[in-house]
């Protein structure tokens, strides 16, 4: 992806003078990309808490005392204290592991499921295709809570089947992608070529088309991991999400949902989510940008 | 802030006349409406009453509907707020047991009109009982100890009764057993003869009209909005205070918190402990306090299929005596509830707070590590506790569920979390599968046999507990014990078994708080069913 | 085109068949008898009482019977009786969907009227500060969960400031109008009660700004990515060649073309927005659809979920055959694929 940047900026760069050139591109570069720039700092900033959280967190996420519930803010505790008296700062910390890997996974699991009977789908054709491409409408006319909450009813509430109910959502749009992009690679020539060495589809499908059709999948996962976190704060919030006492964003910000007066308790959660998922559609704004060669060159 | 205030009156001001306009107010009294000084006429009372589906006495289960039905309808006896031992004359004067108990023969008030203005005589009664047993919907379980009624003349009436040695009186106050006109329902299809399950149309008629003798009547019910009550004119009591009662929907504590202090309802049924809190030192608000006979509760299985460790008596009494009670109520209940020792709640039976000084679980954790000790699992052991993702009294479920859990992790025994919709736990328990619940009790009526029975029968078999003869034998004498030194000493010795036996964990019996204006007075609550004594409130002096 | 339609139509009945299939399926494998949980305790203990409310639902029934039940009562226009509320399911989604489909409405347009000209002024304006803050905004709105953008704005604008009402539809003073469409604005206007209206109106600004936060997001950069693209045509061109004025070649040309996928997107917004508010209206106390379809999947209420699904999957159908006519209407070539 940089390389191919790269390359256009020096083809436009031709006869001017190399150093000031390079400067007034960077700033013009930075100008553009200041918003990606931006998320890629919250998204780092969010993976590394995640990765440090139990070891930042100046509480254990756990401890509670009723003595000290519902503190404002303060030097003790940062984000004050919630209705067991917990230190919601040290819960937020330790609540982005939960959600980064929720959104992750819901994004990994489903972009190869999704892109396997996509490509399948588009690679057999006929048939199977009509049959799978109705597969993924059906899904989509779904009430999307109702299906979750009768798929997390059915399996019983936890984050592992939170996220199973939201790939029954999920894998379709990814299924959609995938097979517009095999279509477009199925009638390429080193597909032919491959045909005729007599290579088998599974094969050809996962060998050579799918690598090929890589790049614009690997843009679509890194918007929806905000969409997904989102997704699963919202499920979260309704009481699907996570089993207590490990802290969730979504279930704080449900846990304080009626006291407007003690704010902190659901503002600084919400706050929390609000800047991850920003951080990852800032990048992948950023990313889709770079990516469209029409908005570039205008 | 006193611009606020300000504010908040005119504002009140206004909504009073647009109400006058709105035509909730008969047309003599807006003709009348400039009138400053005028007395208080409407009553509004701000209550979630989204869980109500039935009003007709003879269906109704739902939880905020007997707040209607107990001001609209009365029962041959009734209960005075506190004094659930004992039963008072309402529309009947005078009762007595005859042959041994097997008939209860009521002699009726002469005076008593329903609000059309019909006089009640046996024959109502009769009617109404009936209906009970034969619409055959949720209340009639309540009435499953009722053989018949019969007619001895106009103001006197036969009750037959099944089994003499369970009690019946208590439970012949509640709601269930409201009495109402013959005439008025049988006009809208009522039916009280066998059959009455298929051939009954009155339901509809009384989900919007009432048909009955109490202080007022029911003119409108709009679902989710409001229930409007008007005054009885017959009232056998005397001068009803009100003109009419708006009991309005409004299902968000935060909108009951702000309508009350705008002054556009005079009492909010549903707020928060931490909103009660900041109403605790307002001058302009009073606040209302009834202990209810709820409670919430742990249950620990004995089934050793379900969990080895749990079905050991002495794991389970380490768990009884690792909670910290009075963290609880102090702190999640904001001090507003009490602790009863064991199944009955404390105000029957012979449960009282002493009692609990006496033999209640008391958080002691040396104690705990003991019994675990004894038990054989000295480092703890893991269980799986149940509850439903829900709101409880001012807390929830949730919050209680992690308190315990902490409180456990205190003496090693490991407490997995296990939150599920209410009709999966529902589900669950009920089918005996659960090791371990929260959940929460409430009464239909206040007779002790309804707690003791039901903790030896049916909710013993969800907790897997093999009731020994002994402890069944305990239950009955109780029942059927006239003498009421006897009778409390009999619980008590019931108590004493189940606290031995560690199935039960009480943890709290809440407080209910309701916050009112200062614009009424005499607002009583009742752990009856009704919750509120409707025809006592009266406009403040 | 009426064969076109056809297909469509033909399609559209076995979606909804089995998606309805699908969800009873699923709804009945959950492990749990929605009839224990509307029992009390002694009644949920007591044989003869819980047969008898089984029987009522017909819940008795082997599971493909109950599902013809549920065809047939469909094709007749019955959803059955709500388990929970023990109304016909129909008149519970006809109390609760008029508040949906007023907030989203108010949503929605006001998504349209802020998001489509900040979308063109961005893409004709192209990289200027207005573009920048434009594309800041929608990518703001669109990660702001709406649950919490509920909470902060309830908490900073009526807890704290107290310049907007609370939680619900109307103050607890007024009534609700008399009913005609169940949408308020519309009830109390023809009425004539204006006070009604006016805090009608007022109770429907907090929830209706939160909305439309995610969807003037979508519908600002989809205005502005189709625009640019629309500028970029040779006609756009031929256009500033004739010496026509800019403002005319935006509006009168490169617009309307720009307009296609703003439609598509903006449909499916549509639909999202009137099945997906149970966030929103959980915080604000908005008795609408979704609260109504989120506590009857809780409570496993077998006929009002089937109700819902069924009327979801028949509005975004429709709306995206609608999306897809309109399409054929502006760009004839559609079909023709």
């Amino acid at each position: 992806m940089s390389a191919l940047a790269g390359t256009q900026d020096q083809a436009r760069g031709v006869g001017e003078t190399p150093p000031v050139d390079r400067q007034r591109r960077l700033r013009r570069q930075l100008r553009r990309y200041w918003l990606a720039v931006l998320g890629a700092a919250l998204v780092l900033a969010w993976i590394v808490i995640a990765i440090l959280a139990p070891h930042i967190a100046p509480y254990p996420y756990e401890q509670i005392d009723l003595t000290q519930r519902l503190l404002p803010p303060s030097a003790e505790h940062w984000l004050g204290t919630d209705m067991l008296g917990r230190d919601v700062f040290s819960r937020l910390l330790v609540g982005s592991r939960i959600s980064l890997l929720a959104g992750f996974s819901v994004v990994l699991i489903g972009a190869v499921a999704g892109t396997l009977i996509g490509g399948i789908a588009a690679y057999a054709g006929g048939r199977v295709e009509e049959l799978m491409m109705r597969l993924t409408d059906l899904v989509l006319c779904f009430p999307p809570i109702i299906l979750a909450m009768a798929i997390a009813a059915a399996l019983g509430i936890g984050a592992t089947n939170t996220v199973i109910a939201m790939l029954v959502v999920w894998w379709p749009k990814f299924a959609r992608l995938a097979r517009s992009l095999v279509i477009v690679q199925r009638n390429q020539e080193y597909v032919e070529a491959a045909v005729t060495i007599g290579y088998g589809p599974g094969r050809i499908l996962l060998r050579h088309i799918m690598p090929n059709s890589m790049g614009p999948m690997v843009v679509l996962v890194t918007l929806d991991v905000g969409q997904a976190i989102l997704t699963f704060s919202g499920l979260s919030f309704l009481g699907l999400g996570v089993i207590p006492p490990v802290p969730e964003w979504g279930a704080m910000v449900a846990e304080g949902r009626e006291l407007i007066q003690q704010w902190w308790v659901a503002a600084f959660p919400g706050f929390a989510i609000l800047t991850v998922v920003m951080g990852f559609n800032f990048l992948g704004d950023g990313v889709r940008d770079w990516l469209d060669p029409r908005s570039r060159t205008r | 802030m006193p611009g606020l205030r300000n504010f908040a009156r005119e504002k009140s001001g206004r909504s009073a006349l647009r109400m006058l306009v709105g035509g909730l107010v008969v047309a003599a009294f807006a003709a009348m409406a400039p009138a400053q000084a005028q007395e208080k006429q409407v009553l509004v009372l701000g209550v979630d009453i989204s869980d109500a589906r039935n009003f007709d006495p003879a269906r109704m289960a739902d939880y905020s509907s007997p707040i209607t039905n107990g001001a609209v309808y009365d029962s041959l006896v009734t209960q005075k707020p506190g004094e659930y031992e004992t039963v008072v004359p309402s529309l009947a004067t005078a009762w007595e047991r005859l042959d041994d108990g097997k008939r209860l023969r009521f002699t009726l008030r002469d005076d008593v009109m329903f609000w059309d203005g019909s006089p009640l005589t046996a024959e109502d009664v009769k009617f109404s009982l009936d209906r009970l047993l034969n619409v055959k919907d949720q209340p009639a379980v309540y009435a499953s100890n009722l053989e018949k009624t019969e007619v001895v003349d106009a103001h006197t009436v036969d009750l037959y009764i099944k089994n003499p040695s369970e009690p019946i009186m208590i439970n012949l106050a509640a709601p269930a057993f409201a009495i109402y006109s013959k005439a008025m329902t049988e006009a809208q299809g009522g039916v009280s003869t066998p059959g009455a399950e298929q051939e009954d149309s009155a339901t509809q008629w009384l989900n919007q009209n009432s048909a009955g003798t109490g202080p007022y009547h029911m003119v409108q019910w709009e679902r989710n909005a409001q229930i409007m009550l008007q005054k009885n004119p017959n009232y056998w009591g005397g001068e009803v205070p009100f003109e009419r009662v708006v009991i309005r929907h409004i299902g968000d504590s935060a909108a009951q918190l702000l309508a009350l202090e705008n002054g556009d309802i005079d009492a909010a049924f549903n707020l928060t402990t931490e909103q009660l809190a900041t109403l605790e030192d307002s001058a302009d608000i009073d606040i209302a306090r009834g202990l209810s006979l709820d409670y919430v509760y742990m249950t620990l299985t004995s089934g050793a299929e379900l969990n080895e460790a749990l079905a050991k008596t002495e794991n389970r009494l380490a768990v009884a005596h690792a909670i910290d009670y009075d963290g609880i109520i102090e702190h999640l209940m904001g001090g507003n509830a009490v602790r009863p020792v064991n199944f009955l709640p404390i105000g029957v039976g012979g449960s009282t707070e002493e009692l609990l000084e006496q033999i209640g679980y008391k958080e002691d954790l040396d104690k705990a590590r003991e019994l675990l000790a004894q038990a054989g699992n000295p480092d703890g052991f893991t269980f799986q506790l149940s509850y439903a993702n829900a709101a409880i009294v001012g807390t929830s479920y949730q919050l209680l569920a992690q308190k315990i859990q902490s409180d456990l992790a205190r003496v090693g025994i490991t407490a997995e979390l296990n939150p599920m919709d209410q009709v999966q736990l529902r589900t669950q328990y009920t089918g005996g599968e659960t090791q371990s619940v929260i959940t929460f009790w409430n009464p239909p009526s206040p007779e002790p046999q309804l707690w003791a029975s039901a903790s030896i029968e049916r909710v013993a078999k969800r907790v897997r507990w093999d009731v020994p003869q002994e402890v069944r034998d305990v239950v009955a004498a109780a029942g059927a014990e006239q003498d009421p030194a006897k009778r409390i000493e009999l619980y008590t010795e019931y108590t004493q078994m189940l606290q031995d036996q560690g199935n039960y964990i009480l943890l709290f019996q809440p407080i209910y708080r309701i916050a009112t204006s200062q614009a009424i007075e005499d607002f009583d609550l009742t752990a009856a069913g009704w919750q509120v004594q409707m025809g006592d409130i009266k406009p403040a002096q | 085109m009426i064969r076109y339609l056809i297909t469509r139509l033909a399609s559209m009945v076995v979606m909804i068949v089995l998606a309805t299939l699908v969800v009873f399926l699923i709804s009945h494998l959950v492990p749990a008898d929605p009839i224990l949980a509307q029992l009390g305790d002694m009644q949920a203990a007591n044989p003869a009482m819980v047969a008898a409310y089984r029987a009522r639902w017909g819940l008795d029934l082997p599971i493909w019977q109950q599902y013809f039940i549920f065809l047939e009562g469909l094709v007749q226009g019955n959803f059955g009786i709500s388990i929970s509320t023990q109304r016909p399911v129909l008149d519970d989604i006809l109390q609760y969907a008029p508040a949906t489909i007023e907030l989203s409405t108010i949503a929605f347009l006001l998504s349209v009227i802020v998001g489509v000209p900040l979308g063109v002024i961005a893409a004709v304006k192209r990289d200027s500060w207005i573009d920048h803050l434009a594309r800041l905004l929608s990518l703001v709105g669109v990660s702001a969960p709406t649950f919490w953008l509920a909470f902060v704005v309830l908490a900073l604008f009526y807890g704290g400031l107290q310049i907007a009402p609370g939680p619900g539809r109307l103050d607890v003073i007024y009534l609700p109008p008399p009913f005609v469409t169940g949408l308020y604005l519309v009830d109390s206007a023809l009425a004539g009660q204006w006070d009604v209206f006016r805090n009608a109106a007022a109770h429907l600004v907090l929830p209706s700004t939160v909305l439309a936060a995610t969807t003037l997001g979508l519908i600002t950069r989809t205005t502005r990515a189709a625009m640019l693209e629309a500028l970029g045509q040779d006609y756009v061109r031929v256009g500033r060649a004739k010496g026509l004025k800019e403002r005319t070649i935006i509006v009168r040309h490169a617009l309307p073309n720009a307009l296609i996928p703003v439609v598509t997107l903006g449909g499916l917004a549509y639909a999202v927005l009137l099945s997906g508010t149970v966030l929103t209206e959980t915080i604000f106390s908005w008795p609408g659809l979704g609260r109504y379809t989120f506590r009857s999947a809780v409570s496993l209420d077998f006929p009002a979920i089937m109700g819902i699904t069924f009327l979801v999957a028949v509005v975004y159908l429709v709306i995206n055959l609608i999306v897809d006519l309109s399409y054929a209407l502006l760009d004839p070539r559609v079909v023709r694929q």
